[in-house]
């Protein structure tokens, strides 16, 4: 397992500076690890916490009972990510049923416009309705990749899902509130999710993201079909499409246009892309996804002749618009096709790549490209494992007999 | 040949001694990484940890996590802290031979 850091200075430039984290993930550069445990399944892994127990056991990796990575074969072959393999990763516990009481009457109150005012969720139902299919992805996903350990849950592929949501659109939200006020760069939502004993300062989980975000943003209050459950965030959730799952906050109370970022820990210092050993507010936040792709299917083996590999890609706010192949680990690439539905530029895309192979061992790795950008190779070296989207470590070593 | 035994004496004699110690102060990490887990640090207030008798649902359960019973994960995050969860060492919360207690504590307990 080579663990030479041989980082570039472009990525220097990034995490001393603004830049998106999706163009600074194009330029990352570092040597790859090792993938062999990339599908790891834990001998004890214990069962399914109570209050989820309606989640499919054998689609799920259980690093915790707060954190539940969805295998990398679970994923399905329809687009859209069965809710029962859907992960789960959460800063405060699921709220009860007895907590959030009549689901309609849940109440979000908005501040930062013109004319403030507080809805319930029947409300809303009535304001305005969008339906949109996103990928949710936790900042951390492919973190179990990363050579020097980094905290956290060690996500590898699992920690994903394309999802659709039907809510309230931000922008319906906002128009009815009489326009956000003068001077408002942000887009905040707080959970009401943090029991009363703890410190809103170092607990609350409140996100602040770009103010442009907020056309795209919808508080929703279904998800594949079914009201979203409580595990993930119902009875309402904010939806910002192409940004990281945490800009997605569960149990939304407060949604809020302000001229600064959140002052929140979960804000200012946690979720910060920034260089090993260093952290600090100045890194750029986990927020716009990067372009991303990995292989489902084959993961270990298959039988000679024609294999047909296949696997998800992602444009992060941008519409995933090609996607390559290659069965000797990135020396030559072929193009895949995408198929299944098309759900719009926040959702994935179904790809499939059909070759003859003979028997021997392959490594077969996926690179996508949107908007102009394409995977880089190797993933950027930062501090907690964030955004990597590198496609030599998320390729796969196949034996073919 | 004399000098020999002597080395070997003394070393059997300090092996005794270690594995004496060692036995008694393996007891007592038990006993203070409990005390520490439910009073000083509180980490009850916030984890599941059965051996412990504590019940809080703010972070992991400890008897489900994967890597509790690693006893230099649990340590690197009582030291550092990570989302809610304080830096109990960075921050002088406990001492470094706390965090190494409670750290022990936990990793030995957790699941059982």
């Amino acid at each position: 397992m080579p663990k030479k850091q041989n980082v570039n200075s472009s990525r220097r430039n990034f995490l001393a500076g603004s830049a998106t984290v999706a163009g600074a993930a194009a330029a990352a550069s570092v040597m790859p690890i090792s993938i062999a445990n990339a599908n790891h399944t834990a001998a004890d892994a214990k069962g399914l916490p109570s209050w989820t127990s309606w989640k499919k056991r054998s689609a799920l990796i259980i690093h915790s009972d707060k954190g539940m990575e969805t295998h990398r074969d679970a994923i399905g072959e329809s687009v859209i990510t069965p809710l029962r393999h859907v992960y789960i990763r959460n800063n405060m516990p699921t709220m009860s049923d007895a907590q959030i009481g009549n689901r309609n009457n849940w109440k979000l109150k908005v501040e930062g416009v013109k004319n403030p005012k507080t809805y319930t969720l029947a409300q809303l139902k009535q304001l305005a309705q969008r339906t949109e299919a996103t990928v949710l992805q936790c900042s951390g996903n492919g973190r179990g990749f990363f050579a020097h350990k980094p905290r956290g849950s060690q996500w590898e592929t699992g920690a994903a899902a394309n999802l659709i949501w039907t809510g309230c659109p931000v922008s319906a939200i906002v128009k009815d509130c009489g326009g956000v006020v003068s001077g408002a760069k942000f887009m905040t939502s707080a959970g009401a999710d943090m029991p009363k004993q703890l410190d809103p300062k170092k607990a609350l989980v409140e996100r602040s993201v770009p103010i442009k975000a907020h056309k795209d943003a919808l508080v929703a209050w279904e998800v594949n079909g079914v009201a979203i459950p409580n595990s993930h965030g119902g009875p309402l959730r904010m939806i910002t499409p192409g940004y990281f799952g945490i800009n997605n906050v569960k149990h939304i109370g407060k949604l809020a246009f302000t001229a600064k970022e959140s002052s929140v820990k979960y804000m200012k210092s946690s979720y910060r892309i920034s260089p090993i050993g260093k952290k600090g507010s100045q890194y750029p936040s986990c927020w716009e996804m990067p372009v991303k792709s990995w292989i489902t299917s084959p993961l270990k083996s298959a039988k000679s002749g024609n294999v047909v590999v296949s696997g998800v890609a992602m444009g992060g706010t941008r519409k995933a618009s090609s996607i390559k192949v290659s069965v000797d680990g990135g020396k030559s690439w072929k193009s895949a096709k995408f198929t299944g539905p098309d759900m719009g530029k926040f959702a994935w895309r179904r790809f499939v790549f059909e070759t003859k192979l003979k028997p021997g061992t392959y490594k077969i790795v996926s690179k996508a490209s949107a908007g102009g950008k394409s995977q880089p190779k190797l993933r950027m070296e930062n501090r907690r494992g964030y955004a990597h989207n590198g496609w030599l470590d998320h390729g796969v070593d196949v034996t073919v007999s | 040949m004399a000098l020999m035994l002597q080395f070997r004496n003394i070393i059997f004699t300090t092996l005794f001694i270690v594995s004496i110690t060692s036995s008694q102060s393996w007891g007592d990490v038990m006993k203070q990484g409990m005390e520490i887990f439910n009073e000083k640090a509180g980490c009850s207030a916030c984890h599941v940890l059965k051996h412990a008798g504590s019940e809080g649902n703010i972070g992991p359960n400890l008897d489900m996590s994967k890597d509790s019973k690693d006893v230099a994960y649990v340590k690197d995050m009582v030291q550092n802290g990570l989302g809610v969860m304080p830096a109990f060492g960075e921050d002088g919360i406990l001492t470094p031979e706390e965090v190494d207690i409670v750290s022990k504590y936990v990793a030995n307990v957790a699941g059982k």
